[in-house]
């Protein structure tokens, strides 16, 4: 299954995601956790910690940047931009292309 | 003055600065609330009764080659937009926003040039402004508080709130001066947040608005604190606010301490 969650700042879509990621992972799931939000801090919730929430998040921030090369492919998204979390989930920052070039 | 209220989604921010933007306008000078939130709540919290009220696509027309793609058209100036796009809630307060987002983003993209040419030209001799941002990051570092000379950083006493809190202090490192932000802690509890706050931010913090279950309980009938409990705590508290600022400009009409 593929979910997201959705609603307005602080009513609870990070915890909801978390929760709800490390259940399906608890039930024997592989799941990906993607934070998609410009304030990433999805790894908070699922207990990976400040430091590393804010790592995934700078690393982004160089992607956005154009200091650092996207990744070609999702596996190697998640590898590069993920980390792992309690009960096996596997949480990576997603970004967006802004400015896609033309073709 | 020109402040503008930034901070993570759902930490009070809309609500504090309808609060703020109401009780500046009692002290008899105009005051204009701005509210660039695609998905605005300012509203609520001046107690105005409209929640979408965009300056309309006419207000503006194509912009010249080498400048704004849109801008305000023949004949319209940034007081006439307030005058006619900005309605007038209690206290009299003007309210100017760019509109909902009922679909894509596009539909307000000329309200938002409209919006942003109005902001950059208003008479703020004349004029208070007080600004709510979107929450989170994104908009904050857009330049979009760019008006403001003095930013009010809402914090609730969340390892999350606080979280965004430290990424938007390194992040507006590169636009705004230290002295130009305040520390506004919200929902808090007990002295124990207040200092976790603060030492978490390494800031003093300007103000702590304590939880107020009468609040919460307005916020549910989609009342103003205003209106729902104007003797409060929450409304005690924001008075505060409006006059640490005032004493603030008084010294350094730039909004720096």
């Amino acid at each position: 299954m593929k979910i997201a969650v959705v609603g307005k700042g602080g009513s609870g879509k990070t915890t909801t995601s978390a929760v709800l990621a490390r259940t399906l992972a608890r039930r024997g799931g592989d799941v990906v956790a993607l934070d998609c939000d410009t304030n990433p801090n999805l790894g908070i919730s699922l207990g990976v910690g400040d430091l590393e929430t804010e790592r995934l998040s700078t690393l982004r921030e160089q992607l956005d940047e154009g200091e650092a090369e996207h990744a070609p492919t999702w596996h190697e998204i998640l590898d590069r931009f993920g980390t792992d979390a309690p009960d096996g989930v596997r949480l990576g920052v997603v970004t967006r292309i802004e400015n896609p070039e033309p073709g | 003055m020109k402040v503008a209220f930034v901070g993570k989604g759902g930490s009070g921010k809309s609500t504090i600065a309808g609060t703020f933007a109401r009780l500046l306008a009692r002290t008899g000078e105009p005051v204009l609330a701005l509210d660039s939130d695609p998905l605005p709540g300012l509203p609520y919290a001046l107690g105005i009764e409209v929640d979408d009220t965009p300056i309309p696509d006419d207000a503006v027309v194509e912009g010249p080659e080498d400048g704004a793609r849109w801008v305000l058209a023949p004949g319209l100036d940034p007081e006439l937009v307030i005058e006619r796009y900005a309605p007038i809630g209690p206290d009299g307060v003007r309210y100017l926003q760019f509109g909902n987002t009922s679909g894509h983003i596009s539909t307000i993209q000329k309200a938002q040039f409209a919006w942003s040419e109005t902001v950059a030209g208003v008479d703020t001799d004349r004029w208070h402004l007080v600004g709510d941002l979107p929450g989170g990051t994104r908009q904050a570092m857009f330049g979009w508080a760019k008006y403001a000379d003095h930013v009010l950083l809402v914090v609730e006493p969340t390892a999350k709130s606080l979280h965004s809190a430290r990424r938007l202090l390194r992040l507006s490192e590169a636009v705004f001066a230290p002295e130009t932000f305040s520390v506004v802690a919200n929902k808090v509890q007990d002295d124990e947040d207040v200092d976790r706050i603060a030492a978490r931010l390494n800031r003093p913090v300007e103000i702590a608005i304590p939880l107020s279950p009468e609040t919460l309980a307005g916020d549910r009938q989609g009342q103003a604190p205003l209106d729902a409990d104007p003797e409060g705590t929450f409304v005690g508290a924001v008075e505060s606010l409006v006059g640490s600022l005032l004493d603030m400009y008084a010294l350094d009409p730039k909004g720096a301490k």
